[in-house]
C-alpha cells in the first residue's frame, strides 16, 4: 500500500563487497531496510548505493530535527585503535514520530549496528537504512508499535 | 437570505473533503506515468542535463503545487464554500483554491509564485482546480522533472470512498511537453487524532555541502 510505504520500509537485498576495514565485515549477504523516503532531495545526489557500509559502535549524539534526524556513532578500528565518528542521516522526525519513535528510542551511549550507504563526497557521513540496538531491537524503521 | 440559502444548498450538494490526508509518495513521476513524459526537444535536453543536487527543496524552497501532493508528507484540507485550503506539512506551505468565481490575477505570469495561483470549481462531485503562474524554479518531482513558467496544471479530486480521494493531475506545458499528460494518485485519510507538524527545513539542513549530484541521476530514483 503506497500510503504505508511512505513511512514503513521495504526490504532490499544487497551483497556487500569485501571491505578493507575489519569492523566493516567481509563478503556477506546483508538485508537492509530501503532508503528512508524523505522527499527532501534525491538520494543519489548525496549517497552512493554502490558503497554500502556496516559498522557497530557507540552513539555519541542524536539530533532530532528537520529535515532529517542525525545521529553520531563512534566506531573503533580494533587494529589501529583509531576512532571514527560517523554522522548517520535518518528520515524526517515528523515521520518517525507518527510511527511511534521518540528521541529516547536511541540514546547516547547505546551500542548500535548501523547499515546503510556512504556519502558520495567521501566524508564520514552515511545514510542509515538499518539501526539495530545491542539487544537486537530495530529502531527508526517501520512502526514502533508494530508486532 | 437567498445567498445564504444558496450557499447552504451548495454545501449540502458538494462532497466534504475536509480532513487529514496522506499522499502517495511518488519521487519519479515517469514511474507512475509508465514512461517519460512527451518531451519537446528542449524538455528532453533539460531532462538529460538535470542534476539532482540542484533540487530546490534541498535548499528548503517551496515544493510546488503538484509535487506537494506527491511528497511523502501529509496535508490538512480545510473546505469552505468560497475557499479550499491545502495545508502541507512538507516545507510548511499551503495552497489556496479560490472557489468564489474570481479569475486568475491578470499579471500572475509576470509575478509567478512557487505554488502558483489556483481557482477551483465543482463539476458534480469532482473538485477541478486550475493553476497557472507557477515559478519555473520549482520541480515536478524528486527525480528532477522540470517545467517552464507556462505550466498549466489541471487537478481533479473526487472521493473514492470516505477514506480515499482520487487525485488526477494534468501537466500542460508547451515548452517542456509536446502534449498534456496526466497521472492519477490516491490520498488516504489519516486518523482523527493525526495532526500536521511543523517541517522546519532550515532547522538542521546539513545536506547542502554534501550534495555532490549526478548528472544522469534519475535512474537511481527508479530503484
Amino acid at each position: 500500500m503506497w500510503g504505508k510505504t511512505i513511512t514503513s520500509f521495504g526490504v532490499t537485498a544487497i551483497i556487500c563487497s569485501t571491505m578493507k576495514r575489519p569492523w566493516l565485515g567481509v563478503l556477506a549477504l546483508v538485508v537492509l531496510a530501503a532508503t528512508p523516503a524523505t522527499g527532501h532531495h534525491s538520494f543519489a545526489a548525496q549517497f552512493d548505493r554502490s558503497k554500502p557500509i556496516k559498522f557497530t559502535g557507540k552513539v555519541t549524539k542524536l539530533e532530532w530535527m528537520n529535515p532529517h534526524i542525525y545521529f553520531y556513532v563512534d566506531v573503533k578500528d580494533e587494529a589501529t585503535g583509531k576512532v571514527i565518528n560517523y554522522a548517520c542521516e535518518g528520515t524526517a522526525p515528523n515521520t518517525l514520530y507518527r510511527n511511534g519513535w521518540r528521541k529516547e528510542s536511541l540514546k547516547e551511549g547505546d551500542i548500535v549496528t548501523v547499515e546503510g550507504w556512504r556519502a558520495k563526497d567521501g566524508t564520514n557521513l552515511m545514510n542509515a537504512g538499518s539501526v539495530v540496538l545491542a539487544d537486537g531491537k530495530r529502531v527508526f524503521s517501520g512502526s514502533a508499535t508494530a508486532p | 437570505m437567498l445567498t445564504v440559502l444558496l450557499l447552504t444548498l451548495l454545501q449540502v450538494s458538494t462532497p466534504d473533503f475536509n480532513g487529514f490526508w496522506t499522499n502517495q509518495y511518488t519521487p519519479d513521476l515517469a514511474q507512475a506515468f509508465g514512461k517519460q513524459p512527451p518531451f519537446t526537444p528542449h524538455g528532453a535536453q533539460r531532462w538529460k542535463d538535470v542534476d539532482t543536487k540542484d533540487d530546490p527543496t534541498a535548499v528548503c524552497l517551496p515544493v510546488g503545487p503538484s509535487r506537494a501532493f506527491t511528497a511523502p508528507f501529509p496535508f490538512q484540507l480545510v473546505q469552505t464554500p468560497k475557499l479550499i485550503a491545502f495545508m502541507f506539512e512538507y516545507q510548511t506551505i499551503y495552497r489556496m483554491i479560490y472557489m468564489d468565481g474570481r479569475p486568475h490575477p491578470p499579471d500572475i505570469m509576470e509575478y509567478p509564485e512557487f505554488m502558483g495561483h489556483s481557482i477551483g470549481r465543482w463539476e458534480g462531485d469532482t473538485l477541478v482546480i486550475d493553476t497557472i503562474g507557477i515559478n519555473e524554479r520549482s520541480w515536478l518531482d524528486t527525480a528532477g522533472h522540470e517545467h517552464s513558467g507556462k505550466l498549466h496544471l489541471t487537478e481533479r479530486i473526487r472521493k473514492l470512498d470516505d477514506n480515499r480521494l482520487e487525485y488526477k493531475v494534468t501537466f500542460d506545458d508547451p515548452v517542456f511537453f509536446t502534449e498534456p499528460w496526466s497521472l492519477t494518485r490516491t490520498f488516504t485519510r489519516g486518523k482523527d487524532t493525526d495532526r500536521i507538524m511543523t517541517y522546519s527545513c532550515n532547522e538542521n539542513n546539513k545536506d547542502v555541502p554534501h550534495l555532490v549530484g549526478n548528472k544522469k541521476a534519475p535512474e537511481e530514483e527508479k530503484k
